[in-house]
This record gives structure tokens, C-alpha cells and sequence, in this order.
């Protein structure tokens, strides 16, 4: 099996604290796999030294994460924007704060397009919305006059134009009700097909990682406690494991 | 848009009518009279009979609300009275005063502008170390005060290296060393304001994604964040400008640049009220419309109240 | 976040750690402090008589005699700094006293009123606002006549309604808060709200305005002296002393110099306490590109 994605050994500390504790795991080509803990177990962190968006006073402690046989954290500044985009994109939490509010939607696509370097930026751009079953003229728009999904379609629609190799979806449906869940997930699954892409899929709900992937990580308190199949985590041996499997059960069966 | 601007004047209404209150007030309120000290000025000791005349003559014994319509009423029509000094009318004087400091003023907000756009992208680009350095710089440079700041450029420039003069006639020429006095320690103070506004968008999410997207420091600057952070940057330029007029009163005494600050002083010394009232009014005047104008640059900038102005 | 292996520190240590990280802060303490003892130095010195002139050492450079020289009346320079340092400072001071006793007042009843109340009050600070702040204190000057006085009531009649306005604006966020809210909603009265939860609240941030505000009143006030219609001769005060070191300073370098480092070292110590406290209070850091 080829790496797409390798993390070993990750520590991650901020002002003493240590954050991140030896975190490694690996993301195969093509691979859809999910990373689950309760809130604050560091999964966003993961995410972010990924993506190599750390803002002091957090620092990367010890680790290495390896893209194409490189490890990225000795990357310059400028070679990490070649990086970015391209080959790894990440969606965040917060699609209502995501997106610059003093520009219009077509813009932010078409400048992802460009980044990508297609040949038609403008018309990538129209492409993609379809793909996420928007309409074309929502480029028009200013960011507050689109929903919370609308825009979290949006930022799917920006992964479908730049077509990252590794895509990182941090919590893209948490604050959103269960119908536009849905319809985020199937954009996520569209994009995954249609680009290739491995996907590493962070939520607290094992419920929605079950939409997308098959295999997940077991995240707490900065440490991996497992990979495992999604639906072998009731089985686990680990009580943390078990618990949020169980959450995730009664929370089916109240449904 | 142009209803904006007109509920804009309209909601203006109040302020500029409170600033002609305020501004005639201070006259009516300041203690001494300015008829009898005018009179002892001259040599002349008035009795009661005269001073009552004089004063009658003046409208200064009927009531403040008669005499403020009085006042106004002529205001509107630029008729602010005569110097008590020089028996000029107020309009001339402020007349021959005013393209100076005009021009002053001008040339220190451009200067202004100029200064602190180039500090404060100067300390967002630059790394830990420099960007220290010119916190600290500008720290020093917002704490001189503009009238050492002047004595200092005069030594070094007029009488160590003899490059510029001292008594000039107005021309381009004079205007350099007023201009950098002004405009650093305003440039500093507001190259802060440049320097946080950045950062604090820095902080935001969207630069976030930006940066996630692979767009480079550039055009994450001039594309996003930039029209986030023009509309409150034209507020404290403008702002700015307010103590510009003020500091220019200072500068234009120091390297004698024939403006109003001259005049303003020469008639405080010599309780030439009418001018100060004017003069007042004025500056209140020049400052409201340059904050009018930053208002408009806020709703042009900002797509939510653009949106919701052309649609009400 | 959870704490693994962090050691805790004890306040004092921490206390010692944030001043190592703020420097700026630690300097802008330590000349304030050096301007405190300066001004109570006469109490165990005995400087010159900072008014009196000895016509013959006019204009000397500094000397054993005179640490810092003389003025063109032959006044002790050292000494006249010594002794403009309660006026200059005192008046800003005793001007940021006058400006707070209206602006907090104003700005508290305000932004916790709401409503009419706060539209009018903030209209009534706007109309004064609407002119620039020094110009405005010219005005009263020049209606009052020059003096010390004059000036610091000037200074403080144009200064009152910006500080007004960000005291309001403190208030507003901090009854935006939840526990304040929630205080509201329990019932408690306004007064109670006001100095249990809002003034708390509202006092870092305001120690950061006064800091800052004070500098710019001590520069608004030594400029005025300056210009010769706030402090009058022979008072000894800085703008004052720049103002007769005007027609000499290509002279006597030191009358240009000791007066003007004064007041730029005071304004630099208060502008850094308040740039230092304001770094304390933010901690937030912005994304590396």
C-alpha cells in the first residue's frame, strides 16, 4: 500500500502543556479515514499541524510528517504554499466564519481555480457549484446571504477546484441539521470519487463518520488509542473507545 | 447611495446645529467683556453710560437665544463680523489665512497615510525581530511631541547642514519640513492602527482558509483583507486629520507658516473673539465634511451595509 | 485543553516571567517610577532655586556648577526640570482626573441606560467631538485668557467625550456578557450590576485608555505651554521652557534638549505602560503565512 500521508511521532506543546503526545498514523492513496475523540482531545490540532496552520503559542514538539517522501514541518514558507491547496486542503469547522465576508463567492472560487491552475477558471468554478448541487448564481453573492450548509458547500466546492490530494474535513456538519448533513456528506462523497482524494474525516460523531469512511482513529487526550473498523469500536477494549461508540448508539436508537 | 447620503446630512443636522450652539456659547459664557477690555486696550477707561451704548450698539444686552439667531443668521451668510484687532472682516482674514493651512493639512494627511501604510505592512511583513524594532519605533516616534520634533529638524536641517530656511516665502520648498514634522508621529500613531487592524484579521478564520488554500501573503493582503479593513482605516485617517489641524497650529508657529494657526494665536493673545468663533466654526466645519467623507468610504467597503442601504 | 506535565508556577514567578516578556511594559514602569522619584527628590536634594537668574552665567554649558547648564536668564536648567516635573505631570494628571470624573459618569449611564437616554448623551459628546480636540481647547483657551488653568480646562472640556465614548463602548461589551446577562435576569438592581459585574469587567481595559490618554493630555498640555498660553513664565514647565529656549537653542543645545527629552521620556513611559497592558489583555495571535 502506497502513503499518501504518513504522521509519526507527533508531539505538539503549548506554553508547557503538552498538547499532542506521539501521535503517528498513516493516510494510504485514496483512503477515506475518520479520526474521532470527544471535543478538545486534540483531533483539530492534528489538523492543523497538518496543514501547517499552527499559530503560537502552539509548537511542534518532536515528529515528522511526511508528504512524497518529505517531511513537510522543515518546509520553507514558500514551499509550503506550493503545498497547500494542491495537495492538502482542509475544511473547517466553521463555514459561517470560513469564507471572506468582503468578497463575493465567484472570486474566492475562481482564485482557487487559479491556484489549481486550470485552464478555465471561471468556468471550473460553475462546474464545481453544480457538482455540489448549487446554483451557478450564488457567485454573485456575498458570503452572509448563503445558509450555514450552503456555504459548507461552498468549501467543498473550493476542494473539488483545486483537487488536493489529501483532503481534511474538520468537523464539516457540527451546528448543522441532519438533512443538510446529509447533503454535505454525499458533496464530500462526490468530491471524494470524482477527485481521488484521501480524506481524513474529523468529527466527535461516529454516526457521521460512518457516511464516509470505513476505518477510524481513536483520539484521546492528544494520544491515538487505536485504529480500528467503525463498527468494531463496541468491541474495543478501550473504555473511550467504547463510550463514544455507545453515544453514538443510543443516539440512533432515540432517533 | 444618494439617499444614504441624504439620511446621513439629515441625522448631521443636530451635531452641526449643536456645534454653532457650542461655538457661540463659549463667547457668551467667557467671563470679561470683550467691549470693555477692547476699550482699556485702546487707553480709553469707558463709563458705564459708554460701555451700555457700545454694548446696545453690539446687541450684547439682549438675551443668548436672541443673540445666537442673531449670530447665526449672519453665520449662514458668512458674515462672522469684524477683527477686533485689525478691523478687518472675519471672512478676510480667514480668507488669506486659509489656503496655507490648507495645503499644510493636506500634505500632512497624504504624508500621513503614506507613513503609516508603509510601517504598518513594513511590521506585518517583517519577521520577529525587525518587527520589534518598529513597534519600538513607533512608540518613540507616536511619544515626541511635534513642537521638539520641529526644534530637532530646524537644528539639524536649517542650522547644522543649512539645507532648508527658516523664514520662507510659502513656497513647496518650506512645506517639506512642516510636512515631516506633522506627518511622522501621526504616521506612527496610525501605522499602529495599520499594524492591528492586519493583525487582527490575521487572527479571523477566513485568512485561515486563505492561507489552507495555498494564496500567497500578496493577495491575501490586497484581496482579503484589505477591503475588511479600508472603511475603518478612512475613519482614523480622517480622524487623523483632526489632529493635524490642531498639531498644524503648533508646526505653523514654530517654522512661520502663514496659515490660520498664526492667526488663531495672534488673536487669542489679543481676545480678538470674533476670529476665534470663526475659526472655530470652520475647523468644526472642514473636520465634519472629511468625516462625512469617511463614512461614505465605509458603506462603499462594506457589502452588508451596501446591500441593506440600496434596498431600504 | 488538558494539562499533562505542565509544572504550575507560582504567581510571583509568573509575574516575573510576563514583565521578562513584556519589555516595553517594564520600561514604561521604570521611567514613571524614575519621574516619581524625580519629583520627590527635592525633599532630600537641595537643587538651586529653580527661578533664580544669574545674568552673568547666561547660557552656559553644562558644568560642574550646572549639571545642565543654564538658561538664557542664567536659571539652573537641572533644577528647573526638577521642578517642572509635579507641574507638567500634575497638570496631566489633575486634567485625566477632570476628564474621568465627567467621561466615567457619563460613559456608565449611558451604555447601561440604553435607549433615549444614550442616544442623547452620546450626541451631546459627538457635538464635541465634531471639532478637533485641540482646536477646541484654542477656543476655551483663548475665551478664558492664558493661563496654566485655562489650558487644563480646555484640555479636558475637548478630551472628556472620546474617553466618554470608549467607556461606553467597555460598558456595552461587558453587559453583553453572559454572567451579566444572567445577573440581569436574576433580578439584580443596576447599581449592583454597575460595581459588582460591570466595573470589574470594564477596569483592565480602562487602565489601558487612562495610560494612554494621559500621554496624550501631557503632550495636548506641554504644547500649549508651548505656544505660550498654558503655563506662563516663570513657571517652570516643559513646554514652557522649550517655548523660551526658542530664540537660543542654537546656543545652548541643552535648553532644547533637557526640556523636550522630559516630556517625550513621560509620554514614551505612559504610552508603553499602556501599550504593555493592552498586550497583556490580548493574547490572541494571528495565523503565520
Amino acid at each position: 500500500m502506497v502513503n499518501a500521508l504518513l504522521v509519526e511521532g507527533l508531539s505538539l506543546h503549548a506554553n508547557g502543556q503538552l498538547l499532542l503526545n506521539n501521535v503517528s498514523f498513516e493516510l494510504a492513496l485514496g483512503e477515506r479515514k475518520g479520526l474521532i475523540g470527544a471535543s478538545g482531545c486534540g483531533k483539530s490540532l492534528t489538523a492543523s499541524a497538518i496543514c501547517g496552520l499552527l499559530r503560537p503559542p502552539l509548537s511542534i514538539a518532536t515528529g515528522q510528517i511526511i508528504l512524497d517522501g518529505r517531511n513537510i514541518l522543515d518546509f520553507s514558507k514558500k514551499e509550503w504554499r506550493a503545498v497547500r491547496g494542491r495537495h492538502i486542503f482542509q475544511i473547517f469547522q466553521s463555514p459561517g466564519t470560513a469564507l471572506t465576508l468582503a468578497m463575493r463567492i465567484g472570486p474566492q472560487l475562481i482564485e482557487a481555480a487559479e491556484i489549481a491552475g486550470v485552464k478555465n477558471p471561471k468556468m471550473t468554478a460553475i462546474k464545481a457549484l453544480h457538482d455540489v448541487e448549487l446554483d451557478e448564481n450564488i457567485t454573485e453573492f456575498f458570503p452572509y446571504q448563503l445558509s450555514g450548509g450552503m456555504k459548507q458547500r461552498v468549501l467543498i466546492a473550493m476542494a473539488l477546484i483545486l483537487r488536493p490530494r489529501i483532503l481534511i474535513a474538520d468537523e464539516p456538519t457540527t451546528g448543522l441539521d441532519v438533512l443538510t448533513e446529509y447533503e454535505i456528506l454525499s458533496s464530500l462523497n462526490t468530491m471524494i470519487e470524482e477527485t481521488g482524494a484521501s480524506l481524513l474525516f474529523i468529527s466527535h460523531d461516529l454516526r457521521v463518520v460512518r457516511n464516509v469512511a470505513q476505518r477510524t482513529l481513536v483520539m484521546h487526550e492528544g494520544q491515538i488509542l487505536e485504529e480500528t473498523q467503525v463498527d468494531m469500536l463496541m468491541q474495543s477494549s478501550y473504555k473511550h473507545s467504547k463510550s463514544l461508540a455507545k453515544a453514538a448508539a443510543r443516539l440512533v436508537h432515540s432517533c | 447611495m444618494i439617499k444614504y447620503l441624504l439620511i446621513r446630512l439629515a441625522s448631521a443636522l443636530p451635531t452641526l446645529l449643536g456645534m454653532t450652539i457650542v461655538a457661540f456659547a463659549i463667547v457668551s459664557l467667557a467671563p470679561g467683556d470683550p467691549i470693555e477690555q477692547e476699550l482699556r486696550a485702546m487707553g480709553i477707561v469707558p463709563t458705564i453710560e459708554d460701555l451700555n451704548a457700545l454694548r446696545a450698539k453690539y446687541g450684547l444686552d439682549k438675551p443668548f437665544i436672541y443673540r445666537y439667531f442673531d449670530w447665526m443668521s449672519r453665520a449662514v451668510q458668512f458674515d462672522f463680523g469684524t477683527s477686533i484687532a485689525t478691523g478687518r472682516t472675519v471672512i478676510n482674514e480667514l480668507k488669506l489665512h486659509f489656503p496655507a493651512t490648507f495645503i499644510l493639512a493636506i500634505s500632512a494627511l497624504f504624508g500621513t497615510i503614506l507613513i503609516s501604510l508603509a510601517l504598518g505592512i513594513a511590521a506585518v511583513a517583517s519577521n520577529q525581530n525587525i518587527a520589534s524594532f518598529l513597534r519600538a519605533l513607533t512608540v518613540v516616534l507616536v511619544s515626541i511631541p511635534s513642537f521638539w520634533l520641529a526644534l530637532i529638524l530646524i537644528y539639524i536641517f536649517v542650522f547644522y547642514f543649512g539645507w532648508a530656511r527658516l523664514v520662507g516665502d510659502g513656497s513647496l520648498r518650506d512645506l517639506i519640513l512642516p510636512v515631516v514634522t506633522l506627518s511622522l508621529g501621526s504616521g506612527a500613531a496610525l501605522g499602529r492602527v495599520v499594524y492591528e487592524r492586519i493583525r487582527a484579521e490575521m487572527c479571523e478564520d477566513y485568512v485561515r482558509l486563505a492561507i489552507a488554500k495555498g494564496v500567497s501573503p500578496a493577495k491575501i493582503l490586497l484581496r482579503h483583507i484589505t477591503p475588511r479593513i479600508i472603511g475603518p482605516l478612512a475613519t482614523a485617517w480622517t480622524n487623523a486629520l483632526g489632529a493635524l489641524l490642531g498639531g498644524a497650529v503648533i508646526v505653523e508657529s514654530i517654522f512661520g507658516w502663514p496659515g490660520l494657526g498664526q492667526l488663531i494665536l495672534q488673536a487669542i493673545s489679543q481676545r480678538d473673539f470674533p476670529i476665534i468663533q470663526a475659526y472655530l466654526v470652520f475647523m468644526g466645519l472642514g473636520f465634519f465634511v472629511t468625516s462625512l467623507i469617511a463614512d461614505i468610504i465605509v458603506i462603499i467597503t462594506d457589502p452588508q451595509l451596501r446591500r441593506k442601504n440600496s434596498h431600504e | 485543553m488538558n494539562n499533562f506535565s505542565a509544572k504550575k508556577a507560582n504567581p510571583l514567578q509568573k509575574f516575573i516571567f510576563n514583565l521578562k516578556k513584556h519589555s516595553g511594559l517594564s520600561i514604561g514602569i521604570i521611567i514613571l517610577f524614575a519621574f516619581a522619584l524625580i519629583s520627590l527628590s527635592p525633599l532630600f536634594i537641595t537643587y538651586i532655586e529653580p527661578n533664580k537668574m544669574d545674568l552673568l552665567a547666561r547660557l552656559s554649558p553644562p558644568s560642574s556648577e550646572h549639571i545642565l547648564g543654564t538658561d538664557h536668564l542664567g536659571r539652573d536648567v537641572l533644577s528647573r526640570f526638577v521642578a517642572a516635573v509635579p507641574v507638567s505631570l500634575g497638570a496631566a494628571l489633575f486634567a485625566m482626573v477632570v476628564i474621568l470624573a465627567i467621561s466615567l459618569p457619563w460613559g456608565l449611564i449611558a451604555g447601561i441606560m440604553g435607549g433615549r437616554v444614550d442616544a442623547i448623551m452620546m450626541r451631546m459628546a459627538d457635538i464635541i467631538m465634531a471639532f478637533p480636540t485641540l482646536i477646541f481647547a484654542l477656543a476655551i483657551i483663548g475665551f478664558m485668557g492664558a493661563s496654566l488653568e485655562a489650558s487644563i480646562i480646555g484640555v479636558a472640556a475637548a478630551w472628556w467625550p472620546s474617553n466618554a465614548r470608549m467607556i461606553r463602548a467597555l460598558v456595552l461589551a461587558a453587559k453583553e456578557r453572559e454572567f451579566v446577562r444572567a445577573a440581569r435576569l436574576a433580578g439584580a438592581s443596576d447599581l449592583r450590576i454597575v460595581f459588582r459585574h460591570i466595573m470589574p469587567q470594564i477596569l483592565p481595559p480602562l487602565t489601558v485608555i487612562i495610560s494612554l490618554e494621559t500621554a496624550s493630555v501631557l503632550l495636548a498640555l506641554s504644547s500649549l505651554s508651548f505656544l505660550g498660553i498654558g503655563a506662563q513664565p516663570p513657571t517652570p514647565e516643559w513646554g514652557a521652557m522649550l517655548n523660551e529656549a526658542r530664540p537660543f537653542f542654537n546656543q545652548a543645545l541643552h535648553m532644547l534638549l533637557v526640556p523636550g527629552l522630559a516630556v517625550t521620556l513621560a509620554v514614551l513611559g505612559l504610552n508603553l505602560v499602556g501599550e504593555g497592558l493592552r498586550h497583556l489583555l490580548d493574547q490572541r495571535e494571528p495565523y503565520k503565512w
